[in-house]
């Protein structure tokens, strides 16, 4: 069966028992060309798919997906969620009413090329690293695209379906000068294939990297700080949780209770706009179907919204923003799209630390309590000027109260796509949310060195 | 899973494009999910995952395609599509169906369940994660627990060119309980997560009402405990989990997806000192109920037992197929992936660090200020740099010889090749705990291990003064 066919027997055999079920399918494609030494080295070009099926019976709700679509396993991925439901002693589930959503079409032709073509993308990527006369080695330089399409319908009414995709360069290096070797990954997505640039990529990467070379060690002590936008997306891919509608109705958010307080530095406006156009993670309606549109969460300072789907808004007794985020594998959750800040007037740091790296976002974050301390990289700053470039130390603070300390912000975003986890983008989390951050200042943070 | 005919012809399909080797990996999952909040279910799901994965090397290029739609049609479409990559048609001298006669290898079922999960009500299940639940209650400022119970229950089949075919069942059971314990303003957490290669007796090994008060214990300890301090001390790291400082700074660049292409600080070390005499480190799939332990890798060949470094000196790196091929290392069992959609590459299985004979309080001695990292979470590394970090769930500071008071948020971060050199003492007290490694061929269980060690000398992160 296809998507589109078992998505009809499933609708058609939770009618004929009387339960209420949402189904979501989703069909996605990988094309992924990696280069190594002026050769193709690894290509995968892959199609993965399957349905998952929220089901609502007496008011408790229950899951299950399948990859397989035959009638046989359709109905027992069925009754796996009727079970499921059944041991639920919650009893306050529903679902979303609605009409017909339309089929959205949101990148048309444009990944269509030659498959050499984007090879070629490829070996112009790593040819352009290497041009760098600091390059040792570069582990990989790749031609990625990836295409998903959204099927949504229930027992509700709500009938739609979108298609959209990117396409990226992605390459890490490792580069070595007299007495130190540096390790460095860039990646750059758009929604066309015509907005690739090998060589803008490949120059990027080499210059983040290149300009760590000869790192010196950070003295521990406490430092205005100065983030560029890729360290600090790292950080707010964990802590974006505080404006979670989830963690604030299971009571794990510390902005619970704080809607119209004033939680940042006036400086600070955070939107999230499904609708933006080229956006990396615009999409027409939500994983219920909830029309998609912008929402401000922090308005020069004052928390103004959360991000919700239908039960937590109903939780909280708001309006809901359509955040709902579920894969074809996934419970139902929330999730950010184009995630980012308002760009500010600009930075003028005159001593400190410029954070240009994080790592161990996964270890070193807690959104529950707020609190990161993560290994970083970096340039020290003096007389506003960068001095030398700093590494093996670790950054640590207390996000809320980031937020009230920022000093500055900087006048450009650069935008970050979400993988979902590792370095190869694949899995029904694929793309959910992008996030655009510019530079941004902090009075002062621990650093923790020699 | 998939019929041996239908699977030598896909294979035969794919080496029309001239290959020198193709291998077809099939994977049959059915996961559990289940989350409590203070006792309440929250959610369950179930689910069935099913697709293929077809790799072919054309010398040293490699092309993978994989598909849902595993059937006839479905697979000799893969075989079209990587044959298509490479934008050849050639011509395959075959003997029999395919050209293959499969030399079959089954489990023998050393790490299968005791019983099969669907013997079980799901009702039992609630029942277990809801006794963890009040086992983590250990305090009045323990506001908030939250349970998982993860089951995988994964059938594979390798089937390769070289008439190769293995068949293998992974079982894998997970527990996890998160406590939060708030006081005032000041909210703390604490974690603890065992998994074994098991079914529901998981339980009977780590009783959920223990490991609930576990995590409800350390919760407490870190609402008591102040900011960790920040700077360059002396760290000792406990047992187990404690591991995890091995799995970054060393076993990540001794896995051939980093060495064969010279990304890898470690690349071309075989023979030389490269760690203190005191560290024997050894990546171990055999393990038996290992939480990454696997009779076949993901490649088909027996896992094994793999000697990385012995006392000090590099032995050994961990090698799949393709790693062998460009370093000419033999294999080591060492191919794994998350699931079809991933190619195999060479990762981690269990590694751990060999038992030492320095008594656990002796690792204390001498030490005027330093940190006692008990139990660590994940972390990262760049083997081009080998850079590495990782977490602190549970911390003291060390004064005058002794663990004193709890720290929390603790993040130690160095460089893999000079910390390793610094390891200057090894305990005897080994233990392994399960973690998953995420990297080029997804996330997997791994377990990560070893005795309480003292490394001279570590970067940590927290609050400066």
């Amino acid at each position: 069966m296809t998507v589109e066919e078992a998505t009809r027997y499933v609708l058609r055999q939770a009618r004929a028992r009387g339960v209420a079920v949402e189904v979501l399918g989703e069909r996605g494609r990988e094309l992924t060309a990696r280069v190594w030494r002026g050769r193709l080295d690894h290509a995968t070009h892959a199609h993965q798919g399957g349905l998952g099926v929220r089901v609502v019976m007496n008011q408790r709700v229950g899951y299950a997906y399948s990859e397989e679509l035959s009638p046989g396993v359709l109905d027992w991925m069925l009754q796996e969620a009727i079970d499921n439901a059944a041991l639920q002693s919650e009893a306050s589930g529903f679902l979303p009413e609605g009409g017909a959503l339309g089929a959205h079409d949101l990148i048309g032709s444009a990944l269509d090329g030659a498959l050499g073509a984007k090879v070629h993308t490829a070996l112009g990527l790593e040819a352009t690293i290497r041009e760098d006369r600091r390059t040792k080695e570069v582990p990989f330089a790749a031609y990625c695209e990836r295409e998903r399409e959204v099927h949504l319908a229930s027992t509700h009414g709500r009938a739609g379906s979108y298609r959209r995709g990117v396409v990226g360069m992605v390459g890490s290096v490792v580069m070595e000068d007299a007495s130190s070797h540096k390790q460095g990954y860039h990646a750059d997505w758009a929604t066309h294939l015509a907005e690739v640039d090998p060589g803008r990529t490949a120059v990027t990467l080499t210059e983040r990297t290149g300009r760590l070379l000869g790192a010196r060690r950070l003295k521990t002590g406490r430092y205005t700080a100065c983030f560029e936008p890729k360290p600090f997306i790292g950080l707010l891919a964990f802590f974006w949780h505080l404006w979670d509608g989830k963690y604030v109705v299971e009571g794990k958010s510390r902005l619970r209770g704080r809607l119209g307080e004033a939680i940042a530095t006036p400086l600070v406006t955070i939107l999230d706009d499904p609708t933006m156009p080229k956006g990396l993670a615009t999409r027409p309606f939500d994983a219920e179907g909830e029309p998609a549109r912008p929402v401000t969460l922090v308005d020069a300072g004052f928390l103004r919204a959360y991000l919700t789907n239908s039960e937590t808004a109903r939780a909280l007794r708001v309006v809901n923003t359509g955040h709902a985020a579920r894969g074809y594998r996934d419970v139902l959750n929330i999730a950010p799209s184009n995630f980012c800040f308002q760009p500010g007037r600009g930075v003028r740091m005159h001593r400190g630390v410029l954070v240009t790296e994080t790592m161990g976002w996964h270890a070193g974050t807690n959104p529950v309590t707020g609190e990161f301390s993560v290994q970083a990289l970096g340039l020290w700053v003096e007389n506003g000027e960068v001095a030398y470039p700093i590494e093996n130390f670790a950054v640590a603070g207390d996000f809320l109260r980031l937020l009230e300390h920022i000093t500055a912000v900087g006048p450009t975003l650069e935008w970050v796509m979400e993988l979902g986890g590792g370095t190869t983008p694949t899995g029904t989390l694929w793309g959910r949310t992008a996030y655009g951050v510019p530079l941004i200042e902090v009075e002062e943070l621990s650093f923790g060195g020699w | 899973m998939l019929d041996a005919a239908l699977a030598a012809d896909v294979l035969s399909a794919a080496r029309h494009g001239g290959t020198g080797f193709a291998d077809l990996y099939v994977e049959r999952c059915t996961r559990r999910h289940m989350r409590t909040l203070n006792g309440a279910l929250k959610e369950a799901t179930t689910g069935l995952e099913f697709g293929a994965g077809l790799r072919v090397f054309f010398g040293q290029e490699v092309a993978y395609a994989y598909t849902n739609d595993v059937t006839a049609k479905g697979m000799c479409e893969l075989a079209s599509v990587l044959t298509g990559l490479k934008g050849q048609r050639g011509r395959v001298d075959a003997v029999g169906r395919g050209g293959l006669d499969f030399r079959k290898a089954a489990p023998y079922g050393l790490h299968s369940p005791e019983r099969e999960f669907a013997t079980f009500p799901l009702r039992y299940r609630l029942d277990r994660l809801r006794e963890a639940d009040a086992g983590a209650h250990v305090a009045p400022e323990i506001c908030q627990v939250e349970c998982i119970l993860q089951e995988w229950d994964q059938s594979v089949l390798v089937a390769n060119s070289e008439g190769h075919w293995a068949e293998d069942r992974r079982v894998r059971t997970r527990l996890f309980v998160i406590a939060i314990a708030q006081e005032g303003g000041e909210v703390q957490r604490g974690t603890e997560s065992p998994g074994r290669s098991l079914g529901l007796e998981l339980f009977d090994q780590f009783p959920p009402r223990t490991i609930g008060r576990q995590a409800g214990e350390q919760a407490m300890t870190n609402l008591r405990a102040g900011p960790a301090p920040a700077g360059t001390f002396p760290v000792v790291m406990g047992n187990g989990f404690g591991g995890v400082i091995f799995h970054e700074a060393v076993g990540h660049l001794l896995e051939t997806t980093a060495v064969a292409k010279k990304a890898s600080v470690l690349t071309d070390k075989l023979g030389e000192v490269v760690a203190s005499p005191v560290v024997t480190y050894v990546d171990d799939g055999t393990m038996p109920h290992g939480w990454g332990s696997s009779e076949f890798d993901d490649e088909g060949a027996p896992t094994q037992r793999t000697v990385l470094i012995e006392r000090g000196v590099l032995t050994n790196y961990m090698v799949d197929r393709y790693g062998a091929l460009l370093t000419g290392h033999r294999p080591t069992g060492s191919g794994r992936r998350q699931d079809y959609t991933f190619a195999p590459a060479s990762r981690m299985r269990n590694t751990f660090i060999a038992p030492g004979d320095t008594p656990v309080e002796r690792l204390f001695e001498g030490i005027e200020f330093g940190l006692y990292a008990k139990k660590l979470r994940g972390g990262q590394v760049k083997p081009g740099s080998g850079e590495f970090n990782f977490g602190v769930r549970e911390a003291y500071v060390i004064r005058h010889g002794r663990a004193a008071e709890p720290v929390r948020g603790a993040m130690l971060v160095g460089k893999g090749p000079e910390t390793i050199k610094r390891i200057a003492a090894v305990a005897g007290d080994m233990w392994t705990e399960p973690g998953m490694c995420g990297s080029i061929s997804g996330n997997l269980p791994v377990e990560v291990g070893q005795p309480h060690i003292l490394v001279s000398e570590l970067v940590v992160g927290g609050e400066a003064a």
